[in-house]
């Protein structure tokens, strides 16, 4: 499949690259312990302030990842070499998407239990239900990651954009996921904010469905 | 299949660089364009590949704008131009494996051997890209835009940075592309290198193609 | 192409203007004088005269918008994204007026400059993005220019009913939301809604007329170019001596 493709080739030439990976890495887990010193060393609310971090730091390691996403294609000479090769550009979207989505994945299992233990939260019985929240927000990051990214390449201020750009359209999936996760380190259950699901689950199926209709203009748009 | 060029235009900003360019790419042929540095051929070559699309005037496919069919057009044609189009953090193999697949060549693992092996590549079939010189870049570029066994060749500036075999290597292959139908531009100043091959020479200048 | 607009569009335009200048006259005065000053706010109330009609003219400016990016990707008419990029920069100067008003008005309401409430947040991040549109705009030169900014058009405004809803759930509303108003001061928002939406309009087709000079100017560079003899490479000043 396409997309399985573009997506293998893409986390290949991540995990090659040491230097993208440690900067990565590095730079999520210091804004943990940076927001960890700055609310303790008495929490005053840990489940919110653990909550806050992990997403602000997921937040920031998106736009590096995304950024770098697109940079791969630049790289190699714009994204010619893959409109010529004929093949569907919303399959060369997903499959970026969904590099991206393991790649913030796996920065969110280096931050968790750096989380964890800085502010003394979580559970296991809340960890299933935690991922699922992780992966709606992560697909929803990803899916409009992507198309923003996507449109913003090749200019100068790239991450600077991608930041301005990012965080005020997507406050729908930052509120939720951080709702969600406080209110599962907090009482083990979402019950009380469940409607943020659906809003998440919305945003989602919105970023997918308007990359669908808009990639290939994008695309195309190229030079 | 033929493949044309139709009175093409392109502006950047204020600067026309395409005045009405046509050019008719028909089986068999070896057509070499050259031209002044800066006087449009790399802008006519992506427009010819569809990868830029023209201000006016257009492309045609069989006699049909590429517009509509712009994605079975490319499966058509393959490309290289100075860049290596490349990625350079995977091996040969990887890159060619990856475009083949893309590009839905079935068994897309099938020609590379060979392909690397007609460019002396095979030594370094599993080397990552970062560490190649400009010539072995350029062997790889060309081993990717003939990977599809393409209908139509277009290529930018190809001899740069091949050495000797690397000249005889491109040069029997686009001879027998020339036997077995296949279409060809040779974009830049190549007369000597190409002179064995080429079958027709046009010149850009003035935004318009004319023969040379 | 006619470096000037058609006759009737020029027509058009003046009255256009003239009925703009009138009507917002008219409803200045209206402000200062018909409408009663309120009994809690004092005079500074007033101010809602002018923030509200401001902000169902950004909405409409983003929806207009919105609907040329959507004709420009269907038709590749510059018209439609001269329309587009022309409704989005008008509709981020009323935007910028919004988030003017609003934290005056706020100021002397609640006695804050600021507090994260629906829809003055809603209006800062509609803010922010479209204000991202015109430096994405401005940097490229390519003629991607116009696809671009046709997606970030239609993007950014699909986008706001959610943020807005999202944002509204996460706080609860601070704002007003039926007011209280008395027949007068309906009368003059309502007068005043209509007069800021003519006075849009008017805004909005000058702003057309100088993306019509300049798909003017390109076509006539253009045309020299391509007529016979006509083109010489190098740098345009050179050629156009």
């Amino acid at each position: 499949m396409t997309f399985l493709t573009v997506a293998r080739k893409d986390l290949m030439l991540y995990v090659r690259d040491a230097r993208f990976l440690a900067t990565l890495g590095l730079f999520s887990a210091a804004l943990v312990l940076i927001l960890s010193v700055a609310f303790g060393p008495i929490f005053r609310d840990p489940p919110l302030e653990a909550a806050a971090t992990i997403w602000a730091a997921l937040f920031f390691a998106g736009v590096l990842g995304l950024s770098r996403s697109q940079d791969l294609e630049a790289e190699s000479g714009g994204s010619d070499a893959l409109r010529l090769t004929g093949a569907d550009p919303f399959a060369l979207y997903l499959g970026k998407t969904l590099a991206n989505i393991l790649l913030l994945s796996a920065v969110f299992l280096l931050l968790l239990p750096l989380t964890a233990v800085f502010f003394d939260v979580g559970s296991l019985k809340a960890l299933p239900a935690l991922l699922c929240v992780v992966g709606l927000a992560l697909v929803g990051y990803s899916a409009w990651g992507t198309l923003f990214a996507a449109l913003a390449r090749g200019l100068q201020a790239r991450e600077l954009l991608l930041s301005v750009l990012l965080f005020p359209s997507l406050v729908p999936l930052w509120i939720g996921a951080v709702k969600l996760t406080h209110a599962l380190w907090d009482g083990g259950t979402i019950e009380p904010v469940r409607d943020w699901i659906k809003v998440m689950a919305v945003m989602d199926i919105l970023g997918l469905a308007l990359a669908g209709w808009l990639f290939e203009s994008i695309q195309e748009a190229a030079e | 299949m033929i493949l044309r060029a139709d009175a093409v235009r392109k502006r950047f900003d204020e600067r026309t660089v395409l005045a009405g360019a046509s050019l008719t790419l028909a089986p068999g042929e070896v057509v070499l364009l050259s031209g002044a540095n800066g006087s449009g051929k790399t802008t006519f070559a992506r427009i010819l590949a569809t990868l830029l699309p023209p201000d006016d005037g257009e492309v045609l496919l069989d006699d049909e704008p590429v517009g509509e069919r712009r994605r079975a057009a490319r499966r058509a044609i393959g490309f290289a131009t100075h860049q290596p189009l490349l990625y350079s953090g995977l091996t040969p193999v990887e890159n060619l494996e990856f475009f083949g697949r893309l590009a839905g060549i079935a068994g897309a693992h099938a020609p590379i051997p060979a392909l690397l092996e007609r460019f002396g590549l095979t030594a370094f079939a599993h080397v990552p890209l970062a560490t190649f010189s400009r010539g072995m870049l350029q062997r790889v570029a060309l081993s990717r835009a003939l990977l599809n066994d393409p209908s139509f060749l277009i290529l930018d500036e190809p001899y740069a940075g091949l050495d000797t075999e690397g000249v005889s290597a491109l040069n029997a292959i686009l001879g027998e592309g020339r036997e077995r139908g296949t279409a060809t531009l040779l974009v830049g100043h190549d007369h000597d290198r190409a002179a064995a091959v080429t079958t027709r020479r046009v010149h850009l200048e003035r935004g318009r193609i004319e023969p040379s | 192409m006619n470096r000037n607009v058609p006759d009737w569009w020029r027509k058009g335009a003046t009255w256009l203007w003239r009925a703009a200048l009138v009507l917002v006259g008219i409803s200045l005065a209206m402000i200062a004088f018909r409408a009663p000053i309120e009994a809690v706010m004092g005079p500074v109330q007033k101010i809602v005269y002018i923030h509200v009609p401001s902000a169902i003219v950004t909405l409409l400016a983003f929806g207009i918008a919105f609907a040329a990016a959507i004709a420009y990707l269907a038709t590749k008419q510059w018209i439609w994204d001269a329309i587009s990029a022309a409704s989005c920069e008008v509709g981020l100067v009323f935007a910028t007026v919004v988030m003017i008003s609003g934290p005056l008005w706020a100021r002397s309401a609640w006695n804050t400059w600021w507090t994260w409430e629906p829809r003055l947040t809603t209006f800062f991040i509609l803010w922010i993005l479209y204000a991202a549109y015109q430096v994405i705009r401005a940097s490229i030169r390519s003629s991607s220019k116009r696809t671009i900014s046709a997606v970030m058009a239609i993007v950014f405004f699909v986008n706001l009913p959610i943020v807005w809803k999202s944002v509204e759930w996460w706080r609860g509303s601070l704002h007003p939301r039926s007011v209280t108003m008395t027949g007068e001061m309906r009368q003059v928002l309502l007068f005043s809604m209509m007069a800021w939406i003519v006075f849009f309009a008017a805004v909005l087709e000058r702003r057309l007329q100088l993306e019509w000079a300049r798909e003017a100017a390109a076509r006539e560079a253009a045309a020299r170019d391509a007529a016979p003899g006509g083109f010489q490479p190098g740098a345009p000043e050179a050629r156009r001596a």
